[in-house]
């Protein structure tokens, strides 16, 4: 297997571990969580069966694209999120709200858990790696705009 | 009339959906996101489960245009997207770091559909990037023990994707009817898509 994983700096794989470390304690009957680039590459995870986290993480990738493209297709607009409910268990997916939204974040659930309380979760937990996000994203900007005024000087 | 399932497959950047929007007589559907891995390529974005476009023959037939994510974290995908299809066009750029390289995976991935006669290799950026030249990827191929057509083209052109596909219609009929002779009854599972080729190439 290829390794496909993220390299990220530490303040934001910080934030991202702890994010998703705090989700899998708040759903019972979890059986994991993904964090994935929005083009399928490994970013951070927490596993508890024998499922590949690179696979989910590009399968999440394409399902996440691949719902968007339905909602446009089918004129219902922009999708908010995917799920895959199956015999023994769902898989729940969705885009980090951030400026940039470069990440999806999954999380898969034994079928004894309720589906609304997966989202509800799932999406709090998005909405703080999303601002985790955002804090990187200005930093790097900051960081570029002072290098460039340097090279100007 | 019928309709016929093509796939395009091969690495990242290499014109899969260039090829689809190049000859598609409808918007194409895609799936393109923002692309964070630059190691593999430069783009700014990257197809991450398919591409969709339709092209209709003068026959009627319709030709059903489906491409594939290049990269390897999502060969979950190829034999979803090749199930049912008549044949592979396997895109290379010449220009990406190891090319004979990826026409062995691009082959080893489709082999199924190679001993059936259904796939056809175009390489792409020759001109800027002449080695490996189309001899050393026909050598590779023969190295394998197979035998399939591989062509130069620009995606970007609609003539020269045209062509890819003309030349996998004679390849998948050659085939057809070397199979058909050696086995005097013909394998009855590829009349139908013989009888297409035939329309298609009589056009």
């Amino acid at each position: 297997m290829t390794q496909a994983s993220l390299n990220l700096p530490e303040a934001l794989r910080g934030a991202l571990d702890t994010a998703l470390r705090e989700l899998h304690q708040r759903i019972p009957a979890i059986m994991g969580c993904v964090v994935a680039t929005v083009d399928g590459r490994l970013v951070a995870h927490i596993i508890d069966n024998e499922a590949d986290p690179q696979r989910i993480a590009a399968m999440i990738g394409s399902m996440v694209a691949l719902g968007e493209s339905i909602g446009r297709e089918t004129r219902i607009d922009r999708s908010q999120y995917v799920v895959v409910n199956a015999s023994n268990g769902l898989l729940y997916a969705q885009r980090v709200p951030s400026r940039r939204e470069l990440f999806v974040v999954s999380t898969l659930a034994r079928p004894t858990t309720n589906l609304g309380l997966v989202l509800h979760e799932t999406r709090s937990a998005a909405e703080e790696i999303g601002q985790a996000v955002d804090g990187w994203l200005e930093q790097q900007q900051t960081r570029l705009a002072a290098a460039a005024s340097t090279a100007e000087a | 009339m019928s309709e016929i399932k093509l796939l395009f497959a091969g690495p990242m950047g290499a014109g899969k959906t260039t090829a689809i929007r190049a000859i598609s007589e409808i918007e194409p559907i895609s799936t393109e996101v923002e692309n964070t891995d630059f190691s593999e390529s430069d783009k700014a974005e990257t197809t991450v489960a398919m591409d969709y476009g339709e092209l209709t023959l003068d026959s009627g037939d319709k030709l059903r245009l489906y491409g594939s994510p290049g990269q390897k974290r999502f060969e979950f995908m190829w034999p979803l997207l090749a199930q049912g299809a008549l044949g592979v066009v396997v895109l290379l750029d010449n220009s990406r770091p190891e090319p004979l390289a990826d026409l062995e995976d691009f082959l080893s991935a489709f082999s199924g559909l190679i001993e059936a006669g259904r796939v056809v290799v175009a390489v792409g950026r020759l001109e800027t990037h002449p080695q490996p030249g189309l001899d050393d990827y026909l050598a590779s191929v023969s190295r394998r023990g197979q035998f399939l057509p591989v062509i130069g083209a620009d995606v970007r052109r609609r003539d020269d994707v045209v062509g890819m596909l003309e030349l996998l219609f004679e390849q998948i009929e050659s085939t057809a009817s070397t199979a058909a002779a050696a086995v005097a009854a013909g394998a009855a599972g590829d009349d139908e898509w013989l009888q297409f080729v035939q329309r298609a190439r009589a056009q």
